[in-house]
Parts: structure tokens; sequence; C-alpha cells
């Protein structure tokens, strides 16, 4: 039940539907009213271990985020505003040097963590030796660039880090030095990834134990099978309102175990504020006639796509893979998930909104920027002159949500089209590295991407760059195989470009984008919204385009 | 029948002989002597009205399954295996949606079209815009396809292990006993959860022999294999006692072959046992069959059972629980009527037998 | 008696290894149950991959492994999950215990209940309209799929009738301990009971009366009739009590599975946290120390059962001693 944590590891909203361009804060006296309370949130499960540098879930870094700092921060504010980074334990975004190969760190002064101890610049050095030495997801993808962590990544046990991360305790500044100019290193700083933990800290996955705070809460306890539990951090002291502002309620209580059915009608009896699972797609229509106040749409930077694996048949064929592209009614998946007001099609790599994006849609009736319906006809000819009518297909989905429909749906097309397909629904915990393993000969398998952080590269490059393609790993996010010399190197050029010049870099992403598209690796079917279902006392509902709800920022009384 | 299907019988339900009376043999020995087992069951059998009265009913059920074609194509004109998600139905003069966009408050959900009562779409569609009844007749087909067959598999290879163990003895039943034991203490649903995540993700491949995972041999062989022990612990008990009972020693005193002894003495008193199974053991394996596929281990989609029809019905129990009622009910009326034959066969066969097989 | 005992204790162990050697076995065998890319993240490198699993020992042969896993179950006690991570495993199993406990035990009461009062009834007015419809009714109980009465009584009770005086003091899914409000505790536990209940109802009034009916012919009963005693008293006094011998052997089998984890599409269908769907959450997970410890947990219980009515049988029944 945890793929969907795993995927979401930040899920994005554009401009809330209201026009809403910055967060309504609320009067002095206001808040005062607002203060205090218990926060009430659950789930059908916990999301693993809860060590905020080793932790890859949307779920949990919702909850890293009031409780844990890093350098710098995303903003805590609504809109688009929400994807800028702010200065957070340092003091000031610093300029780069050296080519953008040297960045240094003044930290704020008289900050503590949970254990009255005051961060110090050691404290960021030992953080991010940490990130090795606990096998941090994205230590060999994010943070390889640091210089030193070839090593550290060969023997995490004895990194240092010597040489990449240097420590001035009298200036009070670290200074990063990376082998190469990274356009996205302050993002990879502002997940919680980046979080500054004691110097102290155990170097080994803290499982169910939590690390120290630095944010306005603290976990206190936590049991994966039952609750977890965050209370203020009593050396908390609010210095930067846009980074980590104060909170209003007292306590959260984040359950874990009911089912989303059972979590719907919490809600709706005022037993819960807020739940984490997507609520099942029969109970929409009455949420939404009874209750219809305590409903939040934000869209996200997200897709639901079917991977196409271009290395083997019948996929290896463009014509084929063009087929399914036509033949594809991105409608019906669009009202599987939920109805027009839940996603919207797509065509493209890229979600509508994010960096880079341009409007694009080749397969569909009348060509254009938008999609408008499926054209079969052209598919049943493109289907014809690739000749692989009658090859056995086989769909591998996941048991998620409304993943096993859609992918029958996906089935139906593809028979449709002349395929003899049929489906075969796995246990999301495992068909997320089954589809990638190009030992299980996958041909085509429905999967999702959630944002890292608001970079196209995020995209373009982690999912149909050539160096995410790893055969015979389990770990290789390029599950179609895709590996296009010509776009690649024109990848890894633009990512340079990027450094010094965002607005050119977004352009060419988005020439890049249309032609991934062309080569139709994939099947993109829409880009979700995320609902929100909150109780009816919660107040002051903030939505950040990074990591959704801000549990600091809504009240309860 | 969860919590009963999928746990554990009991030495004392199924107990034919293994913790039974060894009597209970010699009773069907005996009745032997007079007129052939089988036509004298058989007579009884047909003499049972409600023995019978099961039988007409799963021959009707049986017929639906086989005209679920016939069915699709001129009856509910639509294909059961392809979605329809942007379909339209006439019923008098309305057109409808089969998946209606729900337009109250905010508009969220998409509702697919409850039962209509009519030919088309009978019994309403399912999240796929296809028709459920339709899909039910499909559905039964592959239900009764798998219990029967894992029925088959089930009683051959229990009545091989059990013979075999019982007959040679020696060490060759001690290691049957203690693998029987294994399986016997395995819980029942833990051991077909785990097969059927391992063989769906995978498929199986005996040399040359590759089943893919969506095959319906694989719950044939997940369900025929675990409940061996519910049937090759008693038949072993029933052979135990017949091979050390007087008439066989008197005859392996006269020089008869062992084989003969087999054949002439052995083999039809574990035929009677394995009859008198087959109903209730059917039974059962639906129920497992549809519990199995309830927690989507079973039958593989887009193919449907019952099972699997009611675990979409899941997804729509609060806006259109039919789809999960309607094939409970076929469940339940199926194998009520197994139950049925199964007690019938029971008392025309072996009137002494302590068979409970609903326990599962 | 102290060898036949011993000779118990070692099967049961020997059982016992087989089955977690299966389980293991089966566990590896299912492709992409590897954990180390699950743990590892989304967009691991492979060179992280590799540290992760060797760190979690998974770059080991397999019988070492087991070994290990067995030891952290049984000796040191502190085998800890693959997906929460951290997470003991033996706490997590004794805390779902009182759950699975409440649910079979309540259960229990109700089909013991009415199921001795629906085989006695039958049997004291065998051949008439309301035994033939006591069994009828009895076969239908064992004829309906549990999770499927239960997705209907969930239906009925949580939302078509909730709000109807019958069923509004129903509250939602899930479970309250009874040490936190008993009174919630019953409630929750109701529909459950009767949901789990229904089939050994059934079940157990159908063997009940067929025992019961086979005692009337037996010699002892004539002697009583003939002397004169009451029906109520035969049937209470004699043909009950001999007929609970095979009653209390299914009841000491069925509580033991059902207690064992048997009760899982009950608990997954009421949303009760107890062994049952802590089972089935592991196997969904693939979570190897979960599954290893909840499999010896319910295991251990079948073989616990059977063990005890097998002796049981033994002792009261010499003849039983041979066939086995």
């Amino acid at each position: 039940m945890t793929l969907r944590r795993w995927l979401q590891s930040s899920a994005v909203a554009l401009l809330a539907a209201t026009g809403l361009s910055a967060l309504a804060l609320p009067s002095a006296a206001d808040a005062a009213d607002h203060t205090g309370g218990t926060l009430r949130l659950t789930s059908s499960s916990a999301a693993g271990t809860i060590d905020p540098q080793v932790n890859y879930t949307a779920q949990d870094w919702q909850i890293f985020y009031i409780t844990n700092d890093g350098l710098v921060e995303f903003k805590k504010d609504e809109g688009p505003g929400s994807n800028d980074v702010v200065p957070d334990l340092a003091t000031s975004i610093p300029k780069p040097q050296d080519g953008g190969k040297t960045y240094v760190f003044t930290l704020r002064k008289g900050i503590k963590f949970s254990t009255g101890a005051e961060v110090t610049p050691d404290d960021v050095v030992a953080s991010f030796q940490r990130l090795f030495k606990v096998s941090n997801p994205n230590a060999g993808s994010w943070y390889n660039v640091i210089v030193g962590a070839d090593a550290c990544i060969k023997t995490p046990a004895t990194c240092t880090l010597a040489g990449g991360v240097v420590a001035d305790d009298k200036a009070n500044t670290i200074t990063f030095h990376l082998t190469q100019p990274d356009s996205e290193f302050f993002y990879k700083l502002a997940t919680p990834f980046g979080s500054i933990l004691p110097a102290n800290t155990p170097p080994k996955d803290l499982g169910t134990t939590p690390a120290a705070a630095t944010g306005p809460y603290m976990i206190t306890s936590n049991d994966p099978q039952k609750a977890m539990i965050l209370k203020r951090n009593p050396y908390f002291k609010e210095w930067s309102a846009a980074a980590q502002p104060a909170g209003y309620v007292d306590e959260i209580d984040y359950t874990f175990g009911t089912k989303p059915e059972d979590e719907i009608t919490a809600i709706e009896n005022g037993q819960q504020d807020w739940m984490f699972d997507t609520p099942p797609a029969d109970r929409l229509p009455e949420m939404s006639r009874k209750f219809p106040k305590q409903i939040h749409i934000n869209p996200l930077f997200a897709i639901f796509y079917a991977p196409m694996n271009v290395n083997i048949a019948p996929f290896n064929n463009k014509d084929a893979r063009l087929a399914v592209n036509y033949a594809f009614n991105r409608r019906s998946a669009v009202d599987i998930y939920g109805g027009p007001r839940l996603a919207v099609p797509n065509c493209q790599i890229l979600p509508p909104g994010f960096p880079g994006y341009k409007p694009y849609c080749p397969y569909t009736k009348n060509p254009g920027t938008k999609w408008s319906a499926p054209d079969m006809a052209k598919a049943k000819s493109l289907m014809a002159a690739s000749g692989q009518a009658g090859q056995k297909v086989t769909v591998i989905s996941d048991d998620q949500n409304t993943d096993p429909q859609i992918s029958t749906y996906l089935v139906s097309v593809l028979n449709q089209l002349g395929f003899k397909a049929t489906l075969k629904v796995i246990s999301a915990n495992i068909q997320f590295t089954y589809i990638q393993n190009t030992k299980n000969n996958v041909q085509i398998s429905l999967s999702q991407w959630y944002q890292d952080y608001p970079a196209a590269s995020d995209f373009i490059n982690v999912l149909l760059g050539c160096g995410s393609f790893h055969p015979g790993s389990d770990a290789s996010i390029n599950i179609s195989g895709f590996c296009d010399k010509t776009i690649d190197a024109a990848i890894q050029k633009n990512l340079v470009t990027a450094v010094t010049d965002p607005k050119a870099a977004n352009a060419e992403w988005a020439k890049l984008d249309h032609e991934l598209t062309d080569q139709a690796p994939w099947v993109t079917m829409f880009t979700p919204k995320q609902l929100d279902f909150v109780s009816k006392r919660l107040g002051n509902f903030s939505y950040s385009d990074q990591f959704k709800v801000i549990f600091s920022q809504v009240w309860v009384q | 029948m969860s919590d009963s299907v999928i746990d554990t019988p009991t030495p004392a339900d199924l107990s034919g002989g293994g913790m039974g009376e060894p009597g209970e043999a010699m009773a069907a020995a005996r009745t032997r002597a007079t007129e052939g087992p089988w036509r004298a069951g058989l007579r009884k059998l047909m003499r049972d009205r409600t023995a019978m009265g099961a039988v007409v009913v799963l021959i009707l059920i049986i017929l639906a399954c086989v005209a679920a074609p016939w069915y699709a194509q001129h009856v509910s004109q639509s294909d059961p295996f392809q979605s329809n998600l942007d379909g339209q139905i006439t019923i008098g003069k309305n057109t409808l949606d089969i998946m209606q966009a729900d337009t109250g408050g905010l508009g969220l959900g998409v509702t697919p079209i409850g039962p209509t009562w009519r030919g088309q779409y009978f019994l309403g569609a399912d999240d796929q815009g296809r028709d459920v009844m339709a899909r039910m007749l499909y559905g039964g087909r592959n239900s009764l396809i798998i219990s029967f067959a894992s029925t088959v598999i089930c009683l051959v290879l229990a009545a091989l292990v059990g013979t075999v163990a019982g007959f040679l003895g020696g060490w060759v039943d001690t290691i049957l006993a203690r693998l029987l034991d294994v399986l016997w203490a395995f819980p029942i649903y833990l051991l077909a959860i785990s097969l059927s995540i391992v063989l769906i993700s995978k498929g199986l491949q005996i040399g040359p022999i590759n089943i893919p995972s969506n095959s319906l041999l694989i719950p044939i062989a997940i369900i025929g294999v675990v409940y061996v022990p519910y049937v090759a612990r008693p038949i072993r008990g029933q052979v135990l006692s017949l091979a050390r009972s007087d008439f066989v020693l008197a005859a392996r005193c006269l020089g008869v072959p062992s084989s003969r002894i087999l054949f002439r003495d052995i083999l039809p008193n574990v035929t009677t046992t394995i009859i008198v199974f087959a109903p209730l053991m059917m039974a059962l394996n639906m129920l497992t069959e549809s519990a199995l596929s309830f927690l989507s281990i079973g039958v593989q989609p887009p193919s449907a059972s019952w099972g699997t029809i009611i675990q979409d019905g899941e997804d729509l129990l609060y806006t259109q629980p039919m789809v999960a009622i309607a094939p409970g009910l076929a469940i339940i009326v199926t194998v009520l009527a197994l139950n049925f034959l199964g007690d019938g066969v029971r008392d025309a066969f072996d009137p002494r037998a302590k068979l409970r097989v609903g326990k599962g | 008696m102290l060898l036949p005992t011993l000779r118990r204790l070692a099967e049961m162990i020997f059982v016992m290894l087989g089955i977690s050697i299966v389980v293991f076995l089966i566990f590896f065998a299912t492709p992409g149950s590897d954990p180390a890319a699950r743990i590892a993240g989304r967009n691991a490198t492979p060179e992280t991959l590799a540290q992760v699993r060797h760190s979690f020992g998974l770059d080991q042969p397999l019988p070492i492994q087991y070994i290990k896993v067995m030891e952290k179950l049984f000796i040191s006690r502190d085998l800890t999950s693959f997906v929460n991570r951290g997470q003991k495993v033996i706490p997590a199993v004794i805390e779902a215990t009182p759950v699975t406990l409440s649910l079979v035990l309540g259960a229990a009461v109700i089909w013991v209940i009415f199921g001795i009062w629906v085989g006695v009834t039958a049997a004291a007015t065998r051949g008439t309209v309301i035994d033939r419809g006591l069994m009828l009714l009895g076969l239908v109980g064992v004829s309906m799929p549990v999770f499927w009465v239960g997705s209907v009584a969930n239906l009925i009770t949580q939302s078509r009738f909730h709000d109807t005086w019958l069923f509004h003091w129903v509250p939602g899914l899930g479970y309250t301990p009874i040490t936190q409000n008993p009174w919630l505790w019953f409630k929750s536990l109701i529909i459950p009971w009767m949901t789990l209940a229904i089939l050994y109802i059934g079940l157990y009034g159908r063997v009940l009366r067929a025992n019961l009916v086979e005692a009337y012919q037996e010699d002892f009963i004539r002697t009583a009739r003939a002397k004169g005693l009451s029906e109520t008293r035969i049937m209470f006094r004699h043909a009950l009590r001999t007929s609970l011998i095979t009653f209390v052997s299914m009841f000491g089998l069925d509580f033991g599975a059902l207690v064992g984890g048997g009760a899982l599409l009950t608990e997954v269908v009421f949303d009760l946290p107890g062994v049952g769907r802590l089972t089935y959450q592991a196997l969904q997970n693939l979570d190897l120390p979960f599954i290893m410890a909840t499999v010896m947990y319910s295991s251990f219980f079948v073989v616990v059962a059977n063990a005890l009515v097998d002796i049981a049988y033994a002792w009261l029944d010499p003849r039983v001693r041979d066939a086995r």
C-alpha cells in the first residue's frame, strides 16, 4: 500500500483555482484566537522509516517539512511562490563562485535542535556525510556532484567528503565544492534529504526513532501500526516566516491503519481532520454533494503514463507505439480517475504549468495544443503499417486505487487495435521495481511520476535520459529503456545551460519535450489533481506546490 | 468462507476414516457383496429428491454459463471483455450514458449505469462500462471450471498419495505422512496467497511447459494442491486399516499378490470415499476460488470469475451494489446445490461417513 | 505417556520448521521480492542499490539468511520489518493478538450457543418442517462466502440503512480496545461476530443434529427410555452429552485455526487490525520478516490445536491410536 507514497515524493499544484497569489496570512489577533488544539490526520498505512535522510515518500515529506530544516527550503507559501527556494538555516542564498562550482553558506546563529543543542557548521558537514552513510536513495543520483562523493558511495562507512563540504567554525560558514556546476543544487538541498541533523545522530537508518527537529514541531512517538504523534518543539523560535513559520495547533496526531472508505466517514463525522489517501471513486458523488465546502482541489505536477519498452516487440516498432497513442481515449482514463474535475488529459512528457511546459498534443483528432478525441482511423492505419497485429502483449499494473481499472481500459484499447492483450495486476509494492528490470521483459505498464522539485530535467532527464537506463537492474527508472544518443546529448548540454541561463534552458526543454513526445516512448494519459477532504472545523487550508497541505498553517479552532 | 474455506479443516471433520472408525470401510465392503456399490448407490441417489433438485439447479447454471457467448451477442449486445466507457444505450425514448458523470455538488466522480432490468445491462454496468450480467455468465464458466478441475486434481493426488502411503507403509509412508502434516498445519489461506503471489507475478515453468501467469491452470493447481491433505489423510487411514484388516491378511496368507489386493479390495473402497468427497470438495473449492479472486490473486482480469466480479463490485458498493451482490448470490446458489448433492451422495454411497467439508 | 508426548513435540517442531522453510523459499522465488530496490528509493543508482543490499545482508547465501532470520525471530527476538524499517515484528504481532482474540471469542460464544440450539431443536423435531428448515438454513450458512456476507453487512449497516433506527448505533469500522471503551468495543464487534459465526452455526448445528440422531439409536438411550425418563432429560443428560465429544474437538480445531489468523477475510472486510490482517498486509507488502513471524504464529496455533485434539481423541477413544 505504499507505492503511491514512494511515488508522490512531492506532489505539487498550480495556483489554487481562486487566484490566491500569496498565503492569506491572518492578522495577529486572529492568529492568537486560532492557536491550540489537536490536528488529527489519518492514513491507511505508515510510510516506512522516519529518518528524513532516508524516507522518500510524499506522505512523510509533508511531515518533515514542518519538523526539519535544510540550509535552504522551499518557501512555505501558496501558488507559484511555493516553488521558490528561500534561505532557511542559512542567512541567505549564496552567489555561485568559481563558475557555479563553489557555494559558501553562512549559518544563522541561535537556532537550536529539539535536544537543546545549537546548530553548528559541524552538524551540517556531518549531515552530508550521513547522507552517504545511510545509503540515501539519491546519494548516487543527486549528491554525487559534491567533491568526494564517489569515495563515499564506494565505502559509505568511511565517508568524509573531504574537500567537498568544509566547515569554518569561526566564520560560521560551510563551503560546498562541486565537481561540475549544478543548476538544481539548491533544490536538492531544499528537500528533506538536505535536513540538518545533530552531528551525533547515529550513522544508520533511524527506523522508527525520530530525529532531532529544528522546526516548530517534533515527532514524540511513532508506531507504524498505530500512530505518530507530533508536539511543539520547545526550542523553536520563528526566524523566517517564509522558510519555517510557527504553527497554530499544539499537537498533531497521525493515525494509521484505517481504510480510505472509513477515513472519509470519519472526516464526515468530524472524528478526523484530514486524510492522506485518495478517496475511493465511488464515494466522490456523495462527498461532492454533501460536503462541497470541505473539498479542496489543487493541480499537481505529475503524470499518469504507460511506458512502452522500446527494445522488445511489439513496441520496438514506432508505428505500433504511435497507434496506441492515437487510439487511447484520454477522456475515458480521466473518467475512471474521477472525472474532468480531478484530472486533465495530457499527451506530452511534462505536466501543465511546469517549468519548460509548452502545450503540445500530436495524438488527437485535430492535432495541436490540446487533446480532444482519439483518432481511431489513423491508429488503425498505423497499426496496419506496423505489422504487429496479433502480437501478444501483457500490461503490468499495480493494485492501487484506480490503476487496475485504467490498465483494464488500456488492455481494451490494445485489443481493439488488434493486439492480443492481457492484464497482470501485481502488488504495488513490487510492481514499480518489477517494471524497471529488463530481465522481466515487461512490454507495457502503468506508472506515475510526481516531481521531486520544479525542474524539467526531473521528468526529461530522469525518465528518458540514457543515464537512467540500467539493463538488468531493479533500479532503472527509464522504464521504456529509451536512449536516443542525439536527444541525450542535447539534454546533457541543456543541463549545463540551465546553470547560467534558466530561461534559454526552459525554451530548450520545451523543444526536447516535444521531440520526445514525437518519439512516443509512452502513452501519456493525464495529469491528476490533488483532492484534499478536510473536516468542517479545519481552517486556513494552505496548499504548497511542493508539499501540499502545510500542517503548521492550518488551524482547528 | 474465509474463515472457513480457507482455514483449516480438521481431522475430525473430514475423517472418512483418518481418525474415524476402521469399521466404516468394512461397512462399505460389505454392501459390495450383494450388489455393485455403484449401482446401489446410484439408485439410491436417484430416489433422493433433494439431491435430484440440486442436480437440476446445477445443470441449469451450467447451461446458462455455456450460453454466455449467445447471451453476450444477442441479449446484452456487447463484448463483456471490452471497456465501453464512452458508450450509450437507448431505453425507451431516452438515450443514456453508460458511465454517468455526477452533476450534483462539485461534479466529482463518474458512476456506471445501474440495473435496467432489460436485455441490455440487465444488472447494470461495472466500472469499465461492461454488462455485468454477461460477465457473470462468462465468470461462472471460470468459477465452475476452476472448482471442478481443482477438485479432480485434488482427489486424484489425494487418492494417489493416500493409497501409496497407506498401502506401502514403511519409509515411504513416513515421508508422505510428514509432508502431509506440513501441508496440513500450513494455514490454508496463507499457502494459497503466497503461492498465488509468486505464480501470478511469474507464471510457472516446468521444463518445456510454460504456463503463463494469467492462465486458469494456476488457480486450479493452487486450489487443487492446498486441499490434498484433507482428503489424503482420511484415505491413508482407510487404506491403512484395510491393509491390516482380517480379510486382507487372510488373502495375503493365501498368497494373493499385492497388486490384486490393491485393485480388488482397496481401490474400490478408496473410490467410494472419493465419490463422496467430490461434490463437497467442489463446493469448498468454489468458495476458495472466490476468496482468492476477491483478494485479487485468483483469476486475472480481463477474465472474470464470480469472485473477481465481487471484487470489482467492492469499488462500487456505495453507488451500484448490485455488481457485488449478484455474483455473491450466484456463488451461494451453486455452492448450496453442490452441498445438497454432496449430502445425497454421502447418504447413498457411504451413509456412515462423517464428512464435514463445509468447514474447510 | 512421556514418550508419545515427546514424539508429538518433535513432530510439531518438524512441521513448523518445514513451514518456515517453504515460506522462506516461496518469498525468494517471487520476482521483484528483493526488497533492496524498494528500500533504496525510486531513482537510486545501482551502486546505492548494492550498498542497501549489503547492509540488509541480502547478498548472502539463502541458508545463512534463513538462519539469521530465525535467530532474530526466536533468540534475539529483535527482528525488524523491511517495509517500516526499525519496526519490531514481535511486539506488532503481540499487539494484534487481542484483536483477533476478541473477534474469535465473541464469535465462538455466538456459534456455540446457536449451534447447540439449532442441533438440539432439529434433532428433537427430526423429520418435521422445523428440522428441514433449520437444516436448510444451516446449509445456506455454510455456502456463503464470508467476505461477501461481510461486504453486504457493511453496505447495510454502514451505508444504506445506517441512518435508520435499526443500525444508527453501528460505529464506523475499526477496533476499539476493551480497556479503552468496553461498550464501543462491543458495538463495533457485534456485526463481525455474527458474520464470522454464521458459517459455524450452520456447520455445528448440522453435525450436532447428525450425532444426536445417531445417539438416539444407541442402546443406552433405549435403556433410558425404558426407564421412563422424560424426553428432555434424555436429550440433555444423555444424548447431548455423548454427542458433545465431536463437538468439542471440532471446536478446539476451529478455534485454534481462527486465533492463528484464520479469520483473515473477516478482519480484512471489517478493517480489524488483527493477526489475519497483519498477515495479509505482510504478504501484500512482501515484508519477509513479518511474513515469517505471522506464519510461525499461525502454524503454531494450528499445530497445537491439532495436537491437543489428537491427544483428547486418543484419551477418549483408544481405537484411534491404531488408526493414526
